[in-house]
């Protein structure tokens, strides 16, 4: 999990605010062209990133991964530009990217989730319902696992008739079962008098 | 939309179930095909399965519940990524790009595909539609993201996303024949 029950002053704010904050520094940093300032903010974020006290084994992946893309980058812009232009590029998406993992690693998920059910309640003005949304998210982190086992299952079932490395005759049978869990679900959320539109009074 | 609530969870089910597929795909270890050197993730072929199968909204809706469930944290991108860096980071582009994929295979599918009679020739239709959708319009969002933040000049970026390219179409050629065959089962899908 990319986020965490993190107990530093980070975590303590706002996520509203870290996300807008985030966003303002995204872009300044497209504005800033000296890299000294970009290296500068690159060991500020990195320390900003250690201050909040964050699990290192989470970072570990991310930063692998991140490394070696950028990695790759580094080398091309160096020999199709010049080197401190590369530079300059790799410390800035070093940067953004330790920043988001700071935001990322002192905020809740379900806060996070919170913030972006927020941002998209608008939606209801043009014909939406948030309602909706909110089952949707929860449906799909409930399913997850759920369709993890039909495939292995579709799989074994697929092996036995020596079909297990053909795609369709795993795929077909792994969206037919899926759309049957849907309509079964669906049937589900209608017998139990599942009703996601708001109460006339409450509009 | 239909005002109708019943009609409104169904629709919200199918939007859950895909993303969860489309998630699950992500979790699955790359496979190795025949003769394409790069091992694939499975996870774009939710994602066009997801327009191919569902439509336009409901399958760009998906496709946004996946991504937005991976930047606010959880690792459900291939590999085990997700958090806000992914997004901001090189390859964030490819993350916007399969919603609008998803849209434009879904609107593909609703109004050219699925009006067509014969079979080869909704084969070759349905092949066009994922292709342009799920690789072209995933691409051209991803590559020049990928030119913008990093800097590099954008035939690098295409030329780095070719890596891609055989595994993407093979998923294009897959989500064809799953889509036409699950739709001839399943006809009232889309309506």
């Amino acid at each position: 999990m990319i986020s965490a029950n993190n107990s530093s002053y980070l975590a303590r704010i706002k996520p509203g605010w870290k996300f807008g904050a985030l966003l303002v520094l995204s872009i300044a940093l497209y504005l800033i062209t000296s890299w000294i300032v970009l290296l500068a903010l690159f060991i500020a974020s990195a320390g900003l990133l250690l201050s909040a006290r964050v699990d290192p084994k989470q970072l570990r992946l991310p930063l692998i991964s991140i490394t070696v893309i950028l990695g790759i980058v580094f080398v091309l812009l160096g020999i199709q530009t010049d080197w401190l232009n590369a530079l300059r590029s790799v410390l800035r998406l070093l940067t953004m990217c330790l920043l988001a993992y700071s935001v990322s690693l002192t905020t809740k998920f379900e806060a996070m989730l919170e913030l972006f059910q927020q941002v998209a309640s608008p939606i209801r003005f043009v014909g939406g319902n948030p309602a909706q949304i909110a089952l949707a998210f929860s449906m799909t982190i409930r399913f997850i696992p759920e369709l993890k086992k039909v495939y292995v299952e579709v799989r074994e079932a697929q092996h036995a008739r020596g079909l297990a490395n053909n795609p369709l005759a795993v795929t077909v049978p792994l969206v037919i079962r899926s759309l049957k869990i849907a309509e079964e679900t669906a049937e589900a959320l209608d017998a139990r008098g599942y009703d996601s539109d708001p109460a006339p009074h409450q509009r | 939309m239909s005002r109708n609530s019943s009609s409104q969870t169904k629709n919200t089910v199918y939007v859950a179930l895909f993303a969860a597929m489309i998630a699950a795909m992500g979790l699955l270890p790359p496979i190795t095909v025949g003769i394409i050197p790069v091992p694939i993730t499975l996870q774009t072929l939710g994602v066009m399965l997801a327009g191919a199968l569902l439509g336009p909204w409901r399958g760009a809706m998906s496709s946004l519940v996946v991504v937005v469930l991976a930047i606010a944290g959880l690792p459900l991108l291939s590999g085990g990524r997700g958090g806000l860096g992914v997004l901001l980071g090189p390859t964030g582009g490819y993350l916007v790009g399969w919603v609008f994929g998803s849209l434009v295979i879904g609107l593909l599918f609703k109004y050219w595909v699925l009006r067509r009679t014969g079979n080869a020739t909704r084969l070759l239709a349905g092949l066009a539609s994922v292709i342009i959708g799920g690789i072209g319009v995933i691409y051209l969002c991803g590559v020049p993201w990928t030119a913008a933040v990093t800097g590099l000049d954008f035939g690098t970026s295409l030329i780095g996303s070719a890596a891609f390219l055989p595994g993407d179409l093979f998923k294009a050629v897959v989500t064809t024949l799953v889509a036409l065959t699950v739709h001839r089962s399943y006809r009232g899908l889309m309506s």
